[in-house]
């Protein structure tokens, strides 16, 4: 695994600097990376992208006043003149009691290999490879005749080495690298047709799945879209994929946010302890999981992140909470300044096809299209694509209508959790049943 | 308006200050105190025109067909405030030049942040690899051209004005929030400015600069009456100056609209789910032409025969009472541009007119591949991103119905008031999403409606407006697409449309 000790000698080096120029606090982070991409299109490559990027920003509180800086130039005159200004900034803003930045509470690991998120292979792979890679995996998908245009194929790679420090004594780094695949396809005719994609990455090369896999779950995700109609509008049960539970429950993140809870712009302000969900529903987040998507040994203030139940039997029992929203609750920091790591919600016993198998008449769920979600109120109302389910069986495919409901209704309703977790990205969950759900259309 | 040589030479000479230090690594990106410029004197982050002429030639010497470079200096500060309090302010720095190289439909892009002619002599070079083989290909002399006009404020801009200044605004904004119920419980102000400098040269032998200020002033209030919680939002801002919160957009009325919708959406029941006929009211609703007339006719959705028009081309396609343009020109809008992001002069583009489709928004590529004109709407994020076709200002031109005629017809529907936004899939499917709207009955608004999604087809829903009203609206905006967000306007009149979804319970 990488480590880059002059980076850490750059971070301490600007947090002495901004002691010694009057701030009480100084909390800087620094990122250093290269990325490498290519999209293919019909065959050709349509566009190639390489580049390396530098950031670092800074907060400083004087007499318990904020004030940050960011900036892409990492040269000492550059951030010294910038957190000169931040300094001097600061006596502008009010005196918040509860501004600070983390103390030193416990070392990191002294070996973060074990979060194995680094893969000196992906570092060896050459341009033309990558370019083969990208070029193979739209040739499968557009092998189908379903298929009636490519909207590209992308693949690329990256590296990056994040630094944390502090004049309260954190300093951490650590290195990743990633690895990434992606299709967009089109299927149907005319006036009529239908567009979706499918991606893959990892931190390693040979966690990849195949571009052929790839491909493949692309054509399935847009064929059985083609010919899609409204229905009537109705209330049934909705069967959730896995992908559209995940955009379920990254709403539920955004309402149990250290900051959204103090600012009162949630449905779920004070209800720690208390009963959110139906008692099947179990959410872990978990940055331990070696080589997971989102696994870190600490989070963006530096404050080290550990294994952490959101909701236990339909009780929640974190919010998600950073130094500052923490302070204001009356917390402890848990670690989530920079979100979740990786975020599971518990599988259960039934498969998919039983979920679906259950349903009399009511929606399968594959995608969703707008905006619509209120983390206030909790409300949700979203364009929704899937397929129609009839007597336990997927039938003819459905598009142009919309679901609503509130979150809180709707975490309750929960009927069936299935047994097809796929951890494959930093929030993964299996297919989910919600009963009651309004659908909108003809 | 020409651009006065004066304010242009002004600008090049703030954006040297920044330049003046690009060739020593361990320079000080603010030594305005060292940098002496001369008047009249134009020096491009500190490289030569000679410099940018071999640097474009370096990036074709792999067999590329065009070579770019895109420098940008950006400063961006901002100040927000809630709970009573300045929270804090942050100031943020970005420079740094993208090379972009085409060859057919194909482009190679590098950036870096290091402006030393080796180190971009470097990012050329991989930018060129996207063309295989040897070139002979030179670059003619760099000529300098300039913007026809100016749509930015170029006097008292709030990139110039105090700290203290801008809190005075967020403050009066603030205040006007929580002042206006006691239902509101919390409010947060923000005032966020950026200047950004620009030059482009390109291996036609153009090279263009252009200055660019922006700012927005936003606030959220929410609302709290026993266990029911709304929270509503006000923004206003462009490329203006000082002048503009004094005399065009007072912050207290940002405040207050604000803190006006979180207290409304307190008593605002779930939208009926159905087919209704809707009316769109003329505030926010260019999220409608935004998404479902902009997006589907950027050029290159349609190269790429990807987009539902792209067959259509001088089709009638929409109502014959639309008529659909898209304008940079405009002054001081989120979406104002002199130039866009590849030193094309910005102009007003028709769309669609009296409901026939006649222009497609187009950067270079587009317009070279479309056989079409080239009309200023390559743009980018920033220097580490390719330019695309993009909206600017987008609007529908206001017709001959009134607002309250368009009301008054309707038995039941839907007012559609503010949107948190909009969203679109090249199939021309696309949804808004509506914060507040109102229930319309027997031609009048009755009860306020919360969190409705409208869904519906492009190509059905622009042959479905039948009336369009004399009035007219601009919903500010920021548009993200392949990953990268720029600012726009989109703009309507209060519309009709026969029969949508509204997505409701």
């Amino acid at each position: 695994m990488k480590y880059n000790s002059n980076l850490n000698d750059i971070a301490r080096h600007f947090v002495e600097f901004g002691k010694k120029a009057g701030a009480d606090e100084v909390q800087i982070s620094i990122y250093e990376g290269n990325d490498f991409s290519v999209s293919v299109r019909d065959g050709n490559i349509e566009e190639l992208n390489e580049a390396s990027d530098k950031a670092a920003s800074v907060k400083v509180i004087v007499d318990k006043k904020v004030a940050s800086a960011s900036s892409g130039d990492l040269a000492a005159s550059t951030m010294e003149k910038l957190i000169k200004n931040a300094i001097e900034r600061a006596e502008y803003s009010g005196k918040d009691e509860f501004a600070g930045i983390p103390t030193k509470t416990a070392d990191y690991p002294s070996d973060m290999s074990k979060y194995d998120l680094y893969d000196e292979a992906i570092l060896k792979m050459s341009p033309e490879e990558k370019i083969k890679r990208a070029l193979d995996m739209e040739r499968f998908a557009l092998a189908d005749k379903r298929i009636r245009a490519s909207g590209g194929a992308g693949f690329g790679t990256g590296e990056g080495t994040r630094v944390i420090a502090n004049s309260n004594g954190i300093l951490g780094q650590y290195s990743t690298t990633s690895i990434s695949a992606s299709v967009s396809l089109q299927a149907g005719e005319g006036d009529d047709f239908q567009e979706d994609y499918w991606w893959e990455s990892s931190h390693h090369l040979n966690k990849l799945p195949s571009g052929e896999s790839i491909a493949k779950k692309a054509i399935e995700r847009v064929t059985r879209l083609v010919g899609a109609k409204k229905v009537e509008t109705q209330v049934v049960p909705i069967v959730f994929d896995p992908q559209m539970s995940q955009m379920l429950f990254e709403f539920l993140l955004q309402c149990i946010s250290g900051s959204a809870i103090y600012m009162k712009q949630s449905f779920l302000v004070d209800k720690i302890d208390q009963s959110i969900a139906s008692k099947m529903l179990n959410i872990i987040d978990d940055p331990t999981i070696p080589g997971g998507a989102g696994s870190r040994p600490f989070d963006g203030e530096g404050v080290p992140m550990s294994k952490m139940t959101i909701v236990e039997n339909g009780v929640l029992k974190n919010y998600l909470l950073d130094t500052y929203s923490a302070k204001k609750l009356g917390m402890k920091s848990n670690g989530h300044a920079s979100g979740i790591s990786n975020c599971y919600i518990a599988p259960g016993n039934v498969s998919p096809e039983e979920i679906i198998k259950s349903v009399k008449k009511g929606l399968y769920l594959t995608n969703t299209i707008g905006q619509g979600t209120v983390p206030t109120s909790g409300d949700i109302s979203k364009g929704a694509y899937g397929l129609w389910i009839e007597n336990g069986k997927l039938t003819y495919p459905v598009a142009e209508v919309t679901f609503t409901g509130t979150l809180s209704e709707m975490l309750n309703n929960i009927d069936m959790i299935g047994n097809d977790l796929n951890m494959r990205s930093s929030l993964s969950a299996p297919t989910i049943k919600i009963n009651n759900m309004s659908i909108s259309g003809k | 308006m020409n651009i006065k040589r004066r304010d242009f030479v002004k600008s090049s000479g703030l954006c040297l200050g920044a330049a003046a230090i690009v060739p020593h690594f361990a320079g000080n990106l603010f030594a305005e105190t060292t940098y002496t410029a001369k008047p009249g004197e134009v020096n491009y982050f500190g490289m030569s025109k000679e410099d940018i002429r071999k640097l474009l030639e370096i990036a074709l010497s792999k067999g590329g067909e065009f070579s770019e470079l895109f420098f940008e200096y950006m400063v961006d500060s901002s100040v927000s405030m809630s709970e009573g309090i300045i929270k804090g302010s942050s100031e943020s720095v970005r420079l740094g030049v993208g090379v972009r190289v085409v060859k057919g439909e194909q482009t190679g892009y590098g950036y870096t942040n290091e402006l030393t002619f080796e180190k971009i002599k470097a990012t050329a070079l991989t930018a060129a690899t996207i063309a295989q083989g040897n070139s002979k290909a030179t670059v003619a002399n760099m000529n300098e051209y300039f913007p026809k006009v100016q749509t930015y404020a170029t006097e008292n801009l709030i990139s110039d004005a105090t700290l203290k200044t801008k809190i005075e605004l967020i403050r009066e904004a603030y205040d006007a929030a929580m002042k206006y119920d006691s239902k509101i419980v919390k409010v947060n102000s923000s005032l966020a400015d950026s200047i950004q400098y620009v030059t482009i040269a390109n291996s036609e032998g153009h090279i263009i600069s252009d200055v660019r200020p922006m700012v927005r002033l936003v606030v959220s209030a929410t609302a709290e009456n026993g266990k029911v919680r709304g929270s509503g939002h006000g923004n206003d801002g462009g490329r203006v100056g000082l002048d503009f919160y004094k005399k065009t957009a007072h912050p207290r009325d940002i405040g207050t609209r604000a803190a006006k919708e979180a207290v409304e959406l307190l008593s605002a029941e779930p939208a009926p789910a159905g087919e209704y006929t809707v009316v769109l009211s003329k505030h926010q609703s260019g999220v409608m032409i935004h998404e479902a007339v902009g997006h589907p006719l950027e050029g290159d959705a349609n190269w790429k025969k990807q987009s539902i028009m792209s067959e259509k081309f001088g089709q009638i396609v929409a109502s014959p009472l639309i008529n659909i343009y898209d304008d940079a020109t405009i002054p001081s809008l989120r979406g104002s541009l002199n130039i866009d992001d590849e030193g094309t002069l910005c102009e007003k583009a028709m769309l669609i007119e009296k409901g026939k489709f006649v222009g497609f928004l187009n950067d270079k590529l587009s317009a070279k591949i479309l056989k079409q004109p080239e009309n200023g709407h390559g743009r980018r994020e920033t220097y580490q991103h390719m330019p695309i076709p993009r909206m600017n200002n987008t609007n529908l031109a206001p017709g001959e119905s009134t607002p309250e005629e368009i009301i008054k017809s309707v038995k039941k529907g839907f007012y559609a008031q503010t949107y948190q936004g909009g969203m679109v899939e090249n199939t021309g499917k696309f949804t808004f999403s509506v914060n507040l709207g109102y229930l319309i009955e027997d031609g009048k608004l009755t009860k306020p409606l919360r969190n409705a999604t409208l869904i519906g087809s492009n190509i059905n829903i622009l042959k479905d407006v039948d009336m369009v009203a004399n009035d007219f609206g601009v919903f500010l905006g920021s548009c993200g697409k392949a990953g990268q967000t720029v600012p726009v306007t989109a703009g309507t009149p209060t519309l009709r449309i026969k029969k949508m979804t509204v997505g409701g319970m």
